[in-house]
């Protein structure tokens, strides 16, 4: 094995070559009004608030579970009082699918990678009893099924006595999550993905104002595989492709709409290299929104986003030292001014997170807010010759990646013609020939590996009845609802969306009446063709 | 072979080679969690090592069952990223009893608690390439397991 002590050249985790020591020769041309500001002010490189932590830490927003709503709701009012400040719902296969738990493909699946949620009743168990008045949720799940969920957190909101102009949170709804990253086995085609939600963003855009309806989330195309430079070129090319479909729509204005975009990033390994993305981020988000769409509000120039520490870079040897190089991302993160965090935890390689698992990522977290001081001063890292020269060089990198995908057409062309998807493969190989190769130096798996494993932790394993639990349930649903009315709420949405209006209106009606998940995805696709990842193996 | 021609002999040897049937390995992912990356790095890596490789994707275990008979397969890879894994592979393993095929030789990958693995293996999983396994490791193990006819080149 090379030592990679001895090793002449160096380069960031993304390949980039980088020198022995950084001078104000590396950043002479760098204007310090024009290319960083004052934080809070654009191009907002130092971060889109004046104060940033001290005005408010980052959100510590915990993406979490399993089994039923009931068992899920537990680990949620568990983790709000240990201290977490904000929701993140992870659903199993099945809800991502928009399947009911008593499809037949469902079968053990159901409650194993996630929660299961497949109606408003689902919703209401999950939330009951929490203050979603006063701490924020990401409602993370597919493309797909982004609409139809978030409608169902919609109208539990409004049960619960918040109303839409108050419900706070996210909608994940990115398009390649479940198209590039993951597959869907049955869903439709790439135009009509970005139609439904394109509609969820223009609805909630006048509807429900503090809603992030999207958060494109780049955190999943870098856990496929690709580098900083490709996470960042990706997710602006797909935002882009978002922008440009409601812009063609000729109903809102960028600044109607651009305020509510989010953002999900990923902190890897490389810690410089992703400090600098994250600041190249904010300046590429504001150039964007500036130059190319002349966007005036300041909350359309201003790059939010959440960050989710890099599962990948997490393994299964010598698992304990997982949570090292947790600790280490969510520093990256601080130091990159996110606004909200999700650390994993040591033991994801294994199973969903134990109790104790979380408890640590939470406490990683308040360790590095309340004893590091880290949030003491905005952008500490601001005017460091090397930090300033990478940041410059992932944003150079960045766009240039950009440039690649619109050369092809942009986010649909290259996503329909499965370029995006050679992209991944491509990237994902050459992670691993990086490792077999010993090029890429991992602890415990290619350096300073061990015959046996020297920690035992628990396993977490989700509840396995959670099939018949699910299905036993939206059976009865089924039987004690309004059929009447669901039949006429679904034959609306069916008609909303032959006549290509905004889904969203009919589809909250739907919701309300307790229509399934399977239910309304059935909608649309007796009426949109189906689409199957072209992935070249 | 004395009077074998130095640099032709080599060379009909390997056509020799090449006439042989491939080792095949169907790779599929059971059930409809849709993580690909797993299967994908195996699949190119066993290809790059001289193996037919039939990318299945997501797929019923008993549609795997069904595929991996007509496919006449050597190896079923089973690439798994969600808990339930003990379920489902039992499953598909029973779908290869039932097609009188469970003389194949059934790999699993993913993420898949130490615990589980020798009640995987109790169960006719012939190895368990849990994250983190070298890449080589899980080549040469498809290597060692042909026999007969079934060479990899």
């Amino acid at each position: 094995m090379k030592d990679s002590a001895t090793q002449k050249s160096k380069f960031t985790g993304s390949g980039i070559p980088v020198k022995e020591v950084y001078t104000p020769e590396d950043i002479k041309d760098l204007n310090y009004n024009n290319d960083l500001g004052m934080p809070g002010k654009g191009p907002f490189t130092r971060g889109i608030y004046s104060n940033m932590y001290r005005g408010k830490h980052w959100t510590i927003r915990q993406f979490s579970g399993f089994s039923t709503p009931e068992e899920t709701n537990k680990r949620y009012q568990y983790k709000y009082e240990n201290g977490e400040t904000g929701f993140s719902i992870s659903v199993d296969s099945v809800t991502e699918n928009g399947f009911d738990p008593d499809d037949p493909r469902a079968e053990d699946e159901v409650g194993q990678s996630g929660v299961s949620v497949c109606s408003l009743e689902d919703m209401e168990t999950l939330f009951e009893g929490l203050p979603i008045d006063k701490v924020s949720t990401a409602v993370i799940t597919s493309q797909w099924t982004s609409p139809a969920l978030a409608a169902m957190y919609f109208v539990m909101a409004e049960k619960q006595g918040v109303s839409l102009k108050q419900v706070n949170g996210t909608s994940q709804n990115d398009p390649y999550v479940f198209t590039l990253c993951c597959n869907l086995i049955d869903c439709v085609t790439p135009p009509h993905l970005l139609k439904l939600s394109v509609d969820l963003i223009e609805w909630c855009a006048q509807e429900v104002p503090n809603w992030h309806p999207v958060s494109f989330a780049s955190y999943n195309y870098r856990e496929n595989g690709v580098n900083a430079y490709q996470e960042l070129g990706m997710l602006f090319s797909n935002a882009v492709g978002y922008i440009e479909e409601e812009l063609s729509r000729n109903r809102l204005e960028i600044d109607d709409f651009a305020p509510v975009i989010s953002f999900h990033l990923a902190a890897h390994n490389d810690f410089f290299e992703e400090i600098a993305k994250f600041r190249a981020a904010r300046r590429m988000w504001y150039k964007l929104m500036k130059e190319r769409y002349g966007a005036k509000d300041p909350r359309s120039l201003a790059f939010r986003f959440h960050v989710q520490t890099s599962g990948s870079t997490n393994i299964y040897q010598q698992i304990l030292n997982n949570s090292v190089r947790i600790a280490y991302q969510v520093l990256a993160a601080g130091l990159g001014g996110a606004q909200s965090l999700h650390a994993t935890s040591y033991d994801e390689p294994l199973c969903l997170p134990t109790d104790q698992s979380i408890l640590l990522s939470l406490r990683t977290q308040q360790i590095a807010q309340y004893e590091t001081n880290i949030t003491n001063v905005v952008d500490p890292l601001g005017g460091s010759y090397f930090v300033e020269w990478l940041t410059n060089e992932v944003e150079k990198k960045s766009w240039e990646y950009f440039d690649k995908i619109e050369e092809r057409g942009g986010l649909v062309s290259v996503w329909e013609s499965g370029w995006i998807h050679k992209e991944a493969a491509n990237a994902m190989e050459e992670r691993q020939r990086e490792i077999e190769s010993g090029e890429k130096q991992v602890v415990g798996m290619n350096c300073f590996e061990m015959e046996t494993e020297p920690y035992e932790v628990p396993v977490f394993r989700p509840n396995p009845e959670s099939t018949n639990i699910q299905a036993d349930k939206v059976r009865q649903l089924r039987q004690k609802r309004d059929n009447k009315r669901v039949e006429v709420c679904l034959e609306n949405l069916r008609q909303v969306s032959l006549a290509n209006d905004n889904v969203m209106p009919a589809l909250m009606e739907a919701v309300r009446a307790y229509a399934t998940l399977g239910e309304i995805q059935d909608v649309w696709r007796g009426i949109y063709p189906k689409w199957k990842m072209p992935i070249q193996y | 072979m004395e009077n074998a021609d130095p640099v032709l002999e080599p060379r009909i040897r390997g056509q020799r080679e090449d006439m042989k049937r491939k080792s095949r390995v169907l790779m599929a992912k059971p059930g409809i969690d849709g993580h690909w990356r797993g299967a994908k790095i195996v699949s190119t890596a066993l290809r790059d090592a001289g193996f037919e490789v039939i990318f299945a994707g997501n797929m019923s275990p008993e549609a795997i069952a069904k595929t991996a008979v007509q496919e006449d397969v050597d190896f079923v890879g089973l690439s798994i990223l969600a808990a339930g894994h003990m379920r489902i592979i039992r499953r598909v393993l029973d779908a290869l009893r039932e097609e009188k095929a469970s003389d194949m030789i059934v790999t699993v990958g993913g993420t898949i608690p130490q615990p589980d693995i020798p009640e995987l293996k109790e169960m006719g999983v012939s190895e368990v390439f849990p994250p983190g396994s070298k890449i080589d490791k899980i080549v040469d193990f498809f290597k060692n397991s042909v026999t007969g006819d079934s060479q990899a080149a």
